[in-house]
């Protein structure tokens, strides 16, 4: 499979990961974190624990992550979870 | 031990298999290994004629010392030894070739820390020395500029600043128990204090930033800065003289590299789970370098202050407001050398192609999976980091933890001087242990990356 084609929103959304959730996540593969790119968890419950935080997890308040931020995150986030992953996957 | 999944946690048998088919990369490039069987390498030079060169650290973590090299590679694969470092001095973290000669970084992990100039005849000249470098990371990754000094990082003695426990189980407390990190420039302590036992003693410790262990500090106490210090990239002309600050306030700054553009990156190794002060969640980070800048270590991560409150700072106030990095790598994947493309026949001009050498995991803090064990590319105009060569699998790790011939752990990155290839530097195969990191000699591997086809 081919390199992940992102939409605008998307492509946003990958930048605002880098930045917020790609430490503990790398690539949406697990590390510090678990894994995101093989969970089918609701985008709210998702949007949830980045509001609230979970466990270890910080929460990140509008302040830090804007709800546009998110909302792109999370686009981003269904688009890595349909593609195979880059190269080794 | 502590409970982790961290990629050195794995059983070892040599001899390492080399399957080059056994790493992914993306359509239009191949990788094939071109030298193997070396001992604990660190980085990759050319000389004008377009020879290969790579050093042999001659130490690793796990208090490992062997003779550190630099070697020609030969056609066919073999090696040729130009020159050896003596004692155990090491490690010697990257290499550069320019105008003739190699410019070399050796750690100094007994000795302190020195850049050394090595003739093509072998003859060693120390162009930088008593550099503060017997602690936790060392001196490295010289780079020359655009102006012809040689660029080079010092990282810090300690994890976060205050010297402790984890600093004698790294081994070099004992050996130097008044060494501790020295800032650049005037700073303002807050006073705040560490309780730990004493591990050269017995009993208890208390101990503040930027003092010897078993030395508290006070609030408002002001240390006066100096260079070398500690954290920071300096520079120093190629025939030697005084050196130069030219950035503070990182931590581990081991990679160095000029873009297409003549501005400088580091790669910074972010703080480990472990010591008097750990820090949880630090990730990795790619900074471009501003003269001067202060760029937020021991109190700052990634720009930002700490997540968790409970770790106080100790400066009294920050030099300088942090910038952000250019880029984040993931907690613990240490991410080492690295270069950009300059050549469109390769692809990507002007993004860095980074090595992550992989988690230490569970000494520096614990990971749920494997972190780093590959080479990544950057686009540093927005930060977003992309897999560029990885080992095949489901899961992500070394060919030792996967049971494959791939891709240990990548310490270093650079294109050959025509940018059509990017030669990535394997250290070997590293495992954690009850005992502590065990490397293993003679596993190292130079892989060379290039462009096959249209993509």
């Amino acid at each position: 499979m081919g390199p992940l084609v992102l939409a605008s929103d998307g492509e946003q959304g990958r930048t605002a990961y880098m930045k917020y959730c790609h430490q503990c996540h790398p690539g949406g593969e697990a590390g510090l974190g678990p894994s995101l790119n093989d969970k089918a968890l609701p985008t709210f419950l998702k949007r949830f624990q980045v509001r609230q935080g979970i466990g270890s997890m910080p929460s990140f308040s509008e302040e830090q992550i804007s709800d546009e931020e998110l909302d792109d995150i999370m686009e981003y986030l269904k688009a890595l979870r349909n593609h195979d992953g880059g190269p080794g996957r | 031990m502590r409970s982790s999944k961290g990629g050195g946690m794995t059983e070892f048998e040599g001899p390492r298999p080399i399957r080059p088919e056994d790493i992914a990369l993306p359509d239009g490039y191949a990788i094939e290994a071109v030298a193997t069987g070396l001992t604990f390498p660190t980085g990759v030079a050319f000389d004008d004629a377009g020879g290969i060169y790579v050093v042999e650290s001659g130490y690793s973590y796990g208090e490992v010392t062997d003779t550190p090299r630099l070697l020609r590679v030969e056609p066919g694969g073999g090696t040729r030894v130009i020159a050896s470092g003596g004692g155990r001095n090491g490690p010697w973290n990257g290499v550069v070739g320019h105008e003739g000669v190699f410019y070399v970084a050796e750690g100094g992990a007994y000795e302190g820390g020195r850049v050394l100039r090595v003739n093509p005849d072998g003859q060693i000249t120390a162009i930088a020395d008593s550099l503060p470098s017997v602690g936790d990371h060392h001196t490295n990754g010289p780079v020359v500029g655009p102006d012809g000094w040689v660029y080079f990082g010092q990282g810090t003695a300690t994890n976060s600043a205050v010297v402790g426990e984890d600093n004698a189980s790294f081994g070099w407390l004992e050996r130097h128990p008044e060494f501790h990190d020295i800032p650049c420039r005037d700073v303002t302590l807050a006073g705040v204090n560490f309780e730990s036992t004493d591990p050269l003693n017995g009993g208890e410790a208390t101990t503040g930033a930027f003092a010897p262990f078993g030395t508290p500090t006070t609030e408002g106490q002001v240390l006066r800065g100096r260079v070398p210090c500690n954290g920071a990239v300096l520079r120093v002309r190629p025939d030697g003289g005084a050196i130069e600050l030219v950035a503070w306030g990182l931590r581990n700054p081991f990679g160095l590299a000029f873009d297409p553009g003549g501005r400088l990156y580091v790669t910074d190794n972010g703080y480990d789970e472990r010591g008097s002060r750990p820090v949880f969640g630090s990730g990795d980070y790619l900074w471009r370098i501003e003269r001067d800048g202060w760029y937020g270590w021991p109190d700052f991560a990634g720009g930002r202050p700490f997540f968790d409150d409970d770790i106080l700072p100790v400066l009294a106030r920050a030099p300088a407001d942090p910038p952000d990095p250019v880029a984040a790598f993931g907690v613990h994947s240490s991410a080492d050398g690295f270069d950009f493309s300059r050549n469109p026949a390769f692809g990507h001009v002007g993004q860095a192609f980074v090595a992550l050498l992989g988690d230490m995991s569970p000494p520096v803090g614990k990971v749920l999976s494997p972190v780093g064990f590959k080479v990544v590319r950057v686009d540093v105009d927005n930060g977003v980091v992309e897999d560029f060569a990885v080992n095949e699998g489901d899961t992500n790790g070394p060919a030792s933890w996967i049971g494959s011939g791939g891709l240990e752990r990548p310490v270093a990155a650079r294109f050959d001087p025509t940018g059509t290839a990017l030669y990535v530097v394997d250290f070997g195969v590293m495992t954690m242990t009850e005992r502590g990191p065990e490397p293993r000699k003679e596993t190292g591997v130079l892989w060379r990356i290039t462009r096959t086809g249209a993509r």
